[in-house]
C-alpha cells in the first residue's frame, strides 16, 4: 500500500519537474525574443547613427545656387483673381507695415519702396512673396530670382523669390530690393550679395528703429515710400515648409489654402499701405473690396 | 471577524499583502512622468514657436532648426503634441492598479504603445539626421526615454506573460 502511494508521489514529482521544466524553457524563450527585439531597435538606431557620421545620404538641400523665376511662377504671382483676394481678406495676417511720420521717400519722381533683405534668412524668404504679389498689382517685375532660406537656420530651406539683380517697372512706384547676402557661407559667413546706397542704408538705420518698428535692425525691413515700414514677417515661414516655388505660386489662387490665406492675406495690407501712397492709383486696386477692407489692418507705430 | 456588522457583506481584509511590483513598473512610470515633462516642454515651445527654447541654435545640435521643420509635423499635427499624447497615455497604464490587473488589455495597449513609440523614435531619427541635417537635444531625451520604456516594456512582458 505504501509503496504504492510512494509511487504515485514520485509520478507526481516527475510531473511537477517535467513542467518546471517547460516553464523555465518557455520562459528563457520569451525573454531571448524580448532582447531580441530590444538589440534589433539598438541595431537599427546605431546604424543610422554610423551611416550618418561614416557621411552618407546627406541632403543638402539648401546650399544651391539662387536661380531665376520660371513665366509661369512670375505670372501665378500676377494672376491672382480679386475673388482670391477678398475670400482671404486679411485673418492670417499676423502684423502689417505700420504708418510713420517722415520725409517722403521717391525715385525718378514716383514714391519707392525699399525692402532690404538676405537671401539666407527665413522671415526674409515668408515676406518677399506678399511684397512681390502686392507690387505686381502696381507694375511688372523682370528677373526675379528664385532661392530658399539657409537649410542651418530656423524654418531651413523655406522657398522663396530673389530681388537680386530683379527690375520692376510702373507708372506708380519704384522699387529697389536689395539683398545683402546669399545663402552659402564662407567661412563661417553668409557671403556678400548686394549692397545698400548710402541713402538706402541711411533710412534703414534710421526708420528700422522704435519708435518707428518694434525691435530695432531686424530683416527683412521695407519702407513704403515713407509713409509706412516694416520689419520682421507678416506671418510664419513654417507655413511654407516642404513647398517649392511652383507650389506656392499655385496655392496662391486657391482661397481656402493657408499658403494663399497667409500670402494673398499679407498682400492685401501691403496693397492697402502702396495705394496710401500712390493716391489710391490704380483705381481698380485701391477701391477693390479686399484692399479697403485691409486698410483697417494697417498698424502705427 | 471579517464580517461588517449589521450588513452581512464581507469587507476587504485591511492588511491585504500585494506582491510587489518590482522595479520595472516604477521605472517605467517614472520615466513615463519624466516624459510628460519634456514633451510638454517641447509642446509649449512648439507652440510660442520656440522664442525660449533651452538650446543652441546653431551648428549640429539645433533645437528650432529641427522643430520648425516640415517633420515637426505629422499630418498636420506636431510631433511634440503626439509625443505628449504617448507619454501621458504612458504614465496612465503604468499606473500601479494596471499592472496588477488580471486583464490582458492595460499590457497589450502598454506593448502596442511602445512599438508604435519606437517605430515613431526611428524614423524622426532619421529625419534629423538625413533630412534635416542637425539634432535636437530635447527630442533627443524624449528619444532615448521612449527607446529604455521600450526595452522595459517588452522584457517585463516576457517575464510575466502566462
Amino acid at each position: 500500500m505504501s509503496r504504492r502511494v510512494e509511487q504515485k508521489a514520485r509520478a507526481r514529482e516527475k510531473v511537477a519537474a517535467l513542467q518546471a521544466a517547460q516553464a523555465r524553457a518557455e520562459r528563457r524563450k520569451r525573454l531571448l525574443l524580448a532582447f531580441g527585439a530590444v538589440a534589433v531597435v539598438v541595431i537599427v538606431v546605431a546604424g543610422l547613427v554610423i551611416i550618418r557620421l561614416a557621411g552618407g545620404g546627406s541632403s543638402k538641400t539648401a546650399t544651391g545656387p539662387s536661380g531665376s523665376a520660371d513665366t509661369q511662377i512670375v505670372g501665378a504671382l500676377k494672376d491672382i483673381p480679386d475673388s482670391t483676394f477678398t475670400d482671404v481678406g486679411t485673418d492670417a495676417v499676423q502684423a502689417g507695415p505700420s504708418a510713420i511720420t517722415a520725409p517722403a521717400l521717391t525715385a525718378g519722381g514716383k514714391p519707392k519702396v525699399l525692402y532690404i533683405g538676405a537671401e539666407f534668412c527665413p522671415y526674409c524668404a515668408a515676406e518677399r512673396w506678399p511684397v512681390t504679389v502686392a507690387l505686381s498689382r502696381f507694375g511688372t517685375f523682370s528677373n526675379l530670382g528664385t532661392t530658399h532660406s539657409s537649410g542651418d537656420d530656423v524654418f531651413p530651406n523655406t522657398a522663396t523669390l530673389s530681388f537680386h539683380g530683379a527690375s520692376y517697372t510702373s507708372q506708380y512706384l519704384a522699387f529697389t530690393g536689395v539683398e545683402t547676402t546669399t545663402n552659402e557661407q564662407v567661412n563661417g559667413q553668409y557671403a556678400p550679395l548686394d549692397t545698400p546706397t548710402a541713402e538706402d542704408q541711411k533710412t534703414f538705420d534710421t526708420y528700422n528703429q522704435p519708435p518707428y518698428v518694434k525691435s530695432g535692425g531686424s530683416i527683412p525691413f521695407v519702407d513704403l515710400g515713407g509713409k509706412f515700414v516694416a520689419s520682421g514677417a507678416s506671418y510664419s515661414p513654417e507655413i511654407l515648409a516642404g513647398k517649392t516655388q511652383a507650389e506656392i505660386s499655385a496655392a496662391l489662387k486657391d482661397p481656402s489654402s493657408p499658403i494663399a490665406k497667409a500670402i494673398d492675406g499679407s498682400a492685401n495690407v501691403y496693397t492697402a499701405a502702396l495705394c496710401n501712397v500712390t493716391g489710391n492709383q490704380p483705381a481698380n486696386v485701391c477701391t477693390s473690396p479686399a484692399v479697403t477692407a485691409a486698410a483697417g489692418k494697417l498698424g502705427k507705430s | 471577524m471579517s464580517k461588517t456588522a449589521g450588513t452581512g457583506q464581507r469587507s476587504e481584509p485591511v492588511t491585504a499583502e500585494r506582491e510587489p511590483l518590482g522595479w520595472l513598473p516604477w521605472t517605467t512610470l517614472a520615466l513615463s512622468i519624466v516624459g510628460v515633462a519634456v514633451a510638454a516642454y517641447l509642446t509649449y515651445e512648439h507652440f510660442t514657436a520656440g522664442s525660449t527654447l533651452a538650446c543652441p541654435d546653431t551648428g549640429v545640435v539645433n533645437c528650432m532648426k529641427v522643430t520648425s521643420s516640415q517633420y515637426s509635423r505629422v499630418f498636420g499635427i506636431p510631433v511634440a503634441l503626439l509625443g505628449l499624447a504617448f507619454f501621458l497615455g504612458m504614465t496612465a497604464l503604468s499606473l500601479p492598479p494596471l499592472w496588477r490587473t488580471a486583464s490582458p488589455w492595460p499590457a497589450r495597449l502598454r506593448l502596442a504603445a511602445v512599438v508604435v513609440g519606437v517605430v515613431f523614435v526611428c524614423y524622426l531619427i532619421w529625419a534629423e539626421l538625413f533630412r534635416i541635417d542637425a539634432i535636437c537635444l530635447w527630442c533627443t531625451v524624449v528619444h532615448a526615454l521612449t527607446l529604455v520604456l521600450f526595452g522595459l516594456v517588452v522584457v517585463r512582458e516576457a517575464l510575466t506573460s502566462p
